[in-house]
């Protein structure tokens, strides 16, 4: 029950800004976001499970399972662990934020954009809180719409073209997604006679599938995860729509909408094919090092300050990906912890760059930059953002990153950490490259947009209703967002503590799988050896 | 299959750097030496510690509230002050209870704490979990360093109180707040437990060297050098983020205490990557420490940083943040000398980089005219030296310079930050000269002499002994070409005295004659009426009176050290860390000698014969013989041979052209071309292609397509209908 009115709060909140008339549609907005966020505070509070010895989900499934179809098994299915519930709290903060950042940049058609904000917070819960497949994959595909609208209504000269592409792709690659969990599901019920579409049924089930069927399981959840992640080469999207979205729909794409890829795969991905992953996990981390390296050396070269920003989520979510693959709690912790950072330190340079925008209506850095003498207190809050993201210790980037190439390189065969791993300092050691390059390009940018002489376009004149640095309403915005990356910086430990027990049952068939992977890889190469005459015994 | 391809290329790199791929010890084998381990975990009788990082944390807080507040007082720079007199304060209370012998942790809290039970259970019974808190790791090396950063810091702070009087405001707020940030970060690297808090502190001094290098941020080239600098030392970073992973796979573990018990037990590491222990960290830390040190390859962000304001130059960029390096080659010396044990190179390869750079910078500074970058070569430099002393196993050598050097390097800057205060930003040295006779300028002149004495290496200063304690090392330590590395230092030595010497002759002798920087030339009465220089007030005078006083302390304490007690104190502090380690280790008995003498008599007197030679020289050319200075310039131009020589000097040997051409550059383009490619390729032909396959086969479908939204929404109504069908028929058949 209690998900169930944090799912209905925004819808009930749309009703009110439908019927509160245009004016009123913002505030009425921002009440029902503070009113979403404190019912998930409360929800928070109420969890039993933070410090939980095991991975348990909350409300038990039993109590809380809504039977639709039960003779095909579908039953609608909420519940919430620490992983999950980490991830609503991330969507709730920040929906507040959205809304104080788009006050007075959405003049027109305000109720409707409201609404669509709104809409896309639901769905994006629905994601996180769903325990079973049919309604994961409904909340999953009923976020494109809201996105899509707004990003087709509000965004920017090439909305179109983006709004097309962040649609038909992310609805295509899922739909190959629904596929895998399909052919999951009928496995699932042809060999044990009943149907089921709970996500712990088919987690239990799927891993005593065949390594093939693995495969092309593993291969068809990707198809549908990697786009939305996003993995390169799938990210092509990112940019244009992040890009051309209005602030608070960029905000979401990168904080939130980013996160369902991620999710998904620790969702379904690890828990499902395990032999998959251990065979595959070392070919996807190359496309995810491959990911961090170009995109960030991308985003040097950009000159539009939001794209640059959007090529840095490719580079950033490599990392997470990474930690995730090195099938080790630390690397998993990282990846989980990841996922809040970048939507914090990302989220949040979006946001200033929207304020930013409102006054000099250009992103291009060529024409606007050196704002630190006009903007005292923006550029501060940027350029705590900005160090967020680069991944200065005692800043919540940090940590996640920390984690995640201290978890991949450590995923070595006879790893101390007792978690074998297919990855190892290879990986670790390329992708670090990104913690340069990463710092190269983020600092290229605040140089541009912060320091140096002032630099305005040429038709620039002061606005009448923002004043020259930011408003009280600016700072209620991004204030909390810059405080909570230094506090998770400084005491990252209460999430890592939640998420600790997640990651135990997550990995639990990893450590053995990954053993077998290697004796059969060794048996293969001695194969190899004895028939090469001139190699023996070198091993 | 990748990773494993990947597991054996290393394998076989590790191989390649370290002789054999198990150190050469037997296993188990202990190294020999000995550190105070079993750290005593006393939080009673050091609650107070705490307080050295927190005071700066607060100050830091107070001055940017300041700012938001619109404090337009020298209230930031009182509260700055205060808090690191208190540091300072507290770290000598706290240094003077404890034991060198006993270090101590004190706890502080929580940081990132993960534990787990073991996986498969392979690895037996071992506790499994990543610790790194934020607790003090007090012992001898960290209480050495941290006596004399927060006596510096306050130093520093109390004169930029005067010197930073133009930007009362937003300014000096941002400015203190800027200096308080750097104390935290350097008190959190040097007291830190465990690698990962010296790797926040390490990454903060970063950013707080980022923040006050770019202090004038409407100067381009300010925030330019701010960014080279961050970056160059991401590049160093890397280094250090790896040996901590590294380190985290072979032990296990990030904490000192706990690494030095593994590593005094002659655990050399475990799992597949045996020999990675020995021979790939070390390598890994050197590379974090030259970023940070500003050593070759990585210095060149050094002289750039000169940018900053000079105070900040004093702290951060020469008594400071660039001796983190050494710091941590000191700590982590057991790690450097299992190398050494199993027939690596490290260590010798840290002398090696330290004395070439000690040399290639010293010529670099012969020929700048920038009286700031002078000095910033000469840190360059006197580090390459610290490094020697590193690479030669002389802790106490190298630690012993990194005191005297930061006394009088700071002193040698705050003196040309008065000289640029009080000329309008003038910094070259052929547009200033005569000084001395400038009313109001006694104490700069006679305070610098001191200072350029004490870094020229003169017989009886600070920088003498301290210098000669690593330049006689070389010829006792056995290691590849030592004593050539011995004679580089040497010949070394004769350049700086030359260098510091002309920057001091040119400024202050000579016939009167100055004029303010073309850039700082603010209005043109001044140029009407003439130019006034202002001498430096009572605060900046107090500080460089203390500072010299402080290096003529060093000098005369290494002198009298046993009644002082001075020396003793320091060869303790050192002796009894993971830093003096290296001396464990030194052959007992027979010297090798120089001349016949011990080397460290010989050296006495040949160093010092170099540096007086060197001083000669520049007394001759800039200041008793000005125009053969000119002759001699002429002669070298004219002759097409050697005249490249001065011109390649005065242009740093083109270094930061050579990797613009090289690495900037080429990255550029890649870039771009990348970017070309994910737009033209990725997006364009694979993506979009693909997008419109569908679409060119299905002609014949024409009017499903439409290209509209609402023919999609028909046609996924369609497929959502499809699929309900399909349920609805299962259901059926299975209630059936």
């Amino acid at each position: 029950m209690q998900l169930w009115i944090l799912l209905l709060l925004p819808l009930i909140t749309c009703v009110g800004v439908a019927f509160g008339g245009e004016r009123n549609a913002r505030a009425i907005a921002l009440g029902g976001s503070l009113v979403t966020f404190a019912w998930a505070v409360v929800l928070a509070m109420q969890f039993p499970h933070w410090q939980a010895e095991q991975w348990l989900y909350w409300p038990a499934p039993e109590d809380n399972a809504f039977p639709v179809l039960p003779g095909l098994g579908i039953a609608i299915e909420l519940g919430v662990d620490s992983v999950s519930l980490l991830l609503v709290l991330l969507n709730v903060f920040l929906m507040p934020c959205c809304v104080l950042g788009s006050w007075v940049a959405i003049k027109e058609r305000r109720r409707e954009f409201y609404i669509w904000l709104l809409v896309l917070s639901t769905c994006v819960m629905g994601v996180f809180v769903a325990r079973d497949v049919i309604s994961f994959y409904t909340f999953f595909e009923a976020s494109l719409v809201p996105g899509f609208f707004m990003l087709a209504i509000y965004g920017g000269p090439d909305r179109r073209e983006a709004s097309f592409k962040f649609f038909i792709y992310t609805f295509v690659g899922s739909l190959f997604m629904l596929l895998g969990l399909a052919y999951v599901a009928w496995q699932h019920a042809e060999q044990t006679g009943n149907w089921s579409f709970a996500i712990s049924d088919l987690t239990t089930f799927a891993p005593t599938l065949s390594a093939g069927e693995q495969g092309w399981i593993l291969l068809a959840l990707l198809a549908g995860l990697a786009v939305k992640v996003p993995l390169f080469p799938l990210h092509t999207w990112l940019p244009l729509a992040h890009n051309q979205a209005p602030t608070a729909g960029s905000v979401n794409f990168a904080a939130v909408i980013l996160k369902l890829g991620l999710y998904g795969l620790y969702v379904f991905v690890l828990p499902m094919v395990p032999e998959a992953v251990v065979t595959w996990g070392p070919t996807i981390a190359v496309l995810a090092v491959i990911g961090i390296v170009y995109a960030a050396l991308i985003c040097w070269v950009q000159t539009d300050v939001k794209k640059l920003i959007a090529y840095s989520s490719v580079s950033h979510m490599g990392f997470a990906v990474l930690g995730l693959l090195a099938l080790n709690p630390l690397g998993l912790q990282g990846s989980v912890f990841y996922m809040l950072s970048h939507g914090f330190a990302t989220g949040g340079l979006f946001l200033c760059i929207g304020m930013m925008y409102e006054r000099y209506h250009t992103k291009d850095l060529r024409e606007v930059g050196g704002l630190a003498f006009k903007m005292p207190v923006w550029s501060f809050f940027f350029i705590v953002l900005v160090f967020a993201s680069v991944g200065l210790p005692g800043l919540n980037g940090f940590v996640s990153e920390f984690l995640c190439l201290i978890g991949t390189f450590t995923a070595v065969p006879g790893a101390q950490t007792g978690y074998p791993g297919v990855l190892g300092p290879w990986f670790a050691a390329i992708a670090a490259t990104g913690m340069i390059l990463g710092a190269m390009y983020l600092l290229y940018m605040t140089g541009k947009l912060c320091f140096g002489p002032l630099r305005e376009p040429a038709d620039h004149h002061e606005s009448e209703e923002l004043p020259k640095d930011l408003s009280l309403r600016e700072i209620a915005a991004v204030a909390p967002i810059a405080l909570v990356c230094l506090v998770f910086g400084i005491m990252p430990w209460p999430i890592l503590h939640a998420v600790e027990p997640v990651a135990e049952a997550v990995l639990k068939p990893y450590p053995a799988l990954v053993e077998i992977h290697f004796e059969k890889l060794d048996a293969a190469a001695k194969v190899s050896l004895l028939t090469d005459t001139t190699l023996e015994g070198s091993r | 299959m990748l990773s494993a391809i990947a597991h054996t290329a290393l394998a076989t790199v590790a191989m390649a750097g370290g002789g054999d791929s198990s150190h050469g010890l037997p296993a188990g084998e202990p190294f020999g030496f000995q550190v105070p381990i079993a750290p005593v975990v006393d939080e009673q009788s050091f609650a107070l510690a705490a307080w050295m990082i927190w005071l700066p944390v607060i100050s830091a807080v107070l001055c940017g509230i300041y700012a938001a507040l619109g404090v337009k007082s020298r209230l930031p720079a009182w509260t700055t002050v205060a808090a690191l007199a208190g540091s300072f304060v507290i770290a000598a209370m706290t240094v003077s209870k404890l034991d060198f012998a006993k270090p101590v942790v004190v706890h502080l809290f929580d940081w990132i704490d993960i534990s787990w039970s073991s996986g498969s259970g392979s690895a037996g019974d071992q506790w499994h979990g990543l610790r790194a808190n934020f607790a003090l790791y007090l012992d001898g090396l960290s209480a050495y360093w941290i006596l004399f950063v927060t006596f510096l810091g306050t130093m520093i702070a109390f004169y930029a109180s005067e010197y930073m009087e133009e930007d009362k405001g937003t300014g000096y707020c941002r400015f203190f707040a800027g200096v308080s940030i750097f104390l935290f970060a350097m008190t959190a690297l040097v007291l830190g437990e465990n690698l990962a808090m010296l790797y926040l502190g390490w990454e903060g001094v970063g950013l707080a060297s980022y923040l006050l290098i770019g202090y004038y941020y409407k100067k381009p080239a300010a925030v330019a050098a701010a960014k080279k600098a961050f970056i160059m030392n991401r590049i160093g970073d890397l280094g250090l983020a790896l040996g901590i992973y590294l380190i985290w796979l072979e032990y296990g573990s990030l904490e000192f205490g706990v690494l030095f018990a593994a590593l005094q037990s002659g655990a050399s590491g475990a799992g597949q990557y045996d020999g990675w222990a020995a021979t790939l960290i070390p390598w890994c830390l050197m590379l974090g420490a030259f970023g940070k040190s500003a050593q070759f390859p990585l210095y060149v962000w050094l002289p750039d940083a000169m940018e900053g304001p000079t105070p900040v130059s004093a702290l951060i960029h020469a008594a400071t943040m660039v001796t983190a390096g050494i710091y941590l080659i000191a700590r982590t010396m057991p790690f450097f000398l299992m190398n050494k044990a199993s027939g690596g190179h490290a260590l010798e390869a840290v002398a090696w980089v330290g004395g070439l750079t000690a040399l290639l910078a010293a010529t670099i500074a012969m020929a700048q005219y920038d009286i700031k970058r002078v000095m910033a070569y000469s840190t360059v430099s006197q580090l390459g030296y610290m490094f020697m002393g590193l690479g030669l196993a002389t802790s106490f050598g190298a630690c012993y310079h990194v005191l005297t050097h930061a006394f009088f390097k700071a002193l040698l800057f705050l003196c040309c930050g008065a000289v640029m205060h009080g000329f309008g930003g003038q910094l070259d040295l052929r547009k200033l000269g005569g000084i001395r006779r400038v009313p109001g300028w006694g104490v700069v002149c006679w305070t610098m002499l001191i200072g350029s004495l004490w870094l020229s290496g003169v017989p009886g200063s600070a920088g003498y002994f301290s210098k000669d304690e690593i330049l006689a090392q070389a010829f006792i330590t056995d290691g590849a070409g030592f004593p050539i590395l011995g004679w580089i230092g040497i010949i070394t030595a004769g350049l700086t005295a030359y260098y510091t010497f002309r920057v001091w002759f040119r400024i202050f002798t000579g016939p009167t004659h100055f004029k303010p920087d073309d850039a700082h030339g603010h209005d043109d009465d001044h140029h009407a009426h003439g130019f006034h220089p202002h001498a430096p007030g009572l605060r900046i005078n107090l500080v460089l009176a203390i500072l010299s006083l402080g290096a003529i302390w060093l000098a005369v304490g290494y002198f009298v050290g046993d009644i002082w007690g001075t020396q003793v104190w320091i060869k303790n502090a050192i002796m009894h860390s993971s830093a003096g380690t290296g001396l464990q280790l030194m052959p007992a008995g027979e010297h090798p000698t120089l001349f016949g003498f011990d080397p460290h008599t010989a050296m006495y007197f040949v160093s010092g014969t170099f540096g007086l030679v060197g001083l000669t020289i520049a007394w001759w050319l800039h200041c008793a013989n000005r125009k053969s200075a000119d002759d001699l310039r002429n002669w070298l131009t004219a002759r097409g041979w050697i005249a490249w020589l001065p011109r390649a000097m005065e242009h740093k040997w083109y270094v930061d052209e050579i990797y613009i051409a090289t690495i900037r550059f080429p990255l550029w383009i890649t870039s771009q071309a990348l970017y070309m490619f994910d737009r033209v390729f990725v997006d364009g032909i694979a993506v979009n292609g693909t997008a419109r396959l569908p679409k060119i086969a299905a002609s014949i479908f024409q009017p499903l397509y439409n290209g509209k939204l609402q023919g999609y929404a028909t046609s996924m109504a369609g497929g959502l209908a499809l699929v309900i069908a399909w349920i609805v028929w299962v259901w059926m058949r299975g209630s059936v």
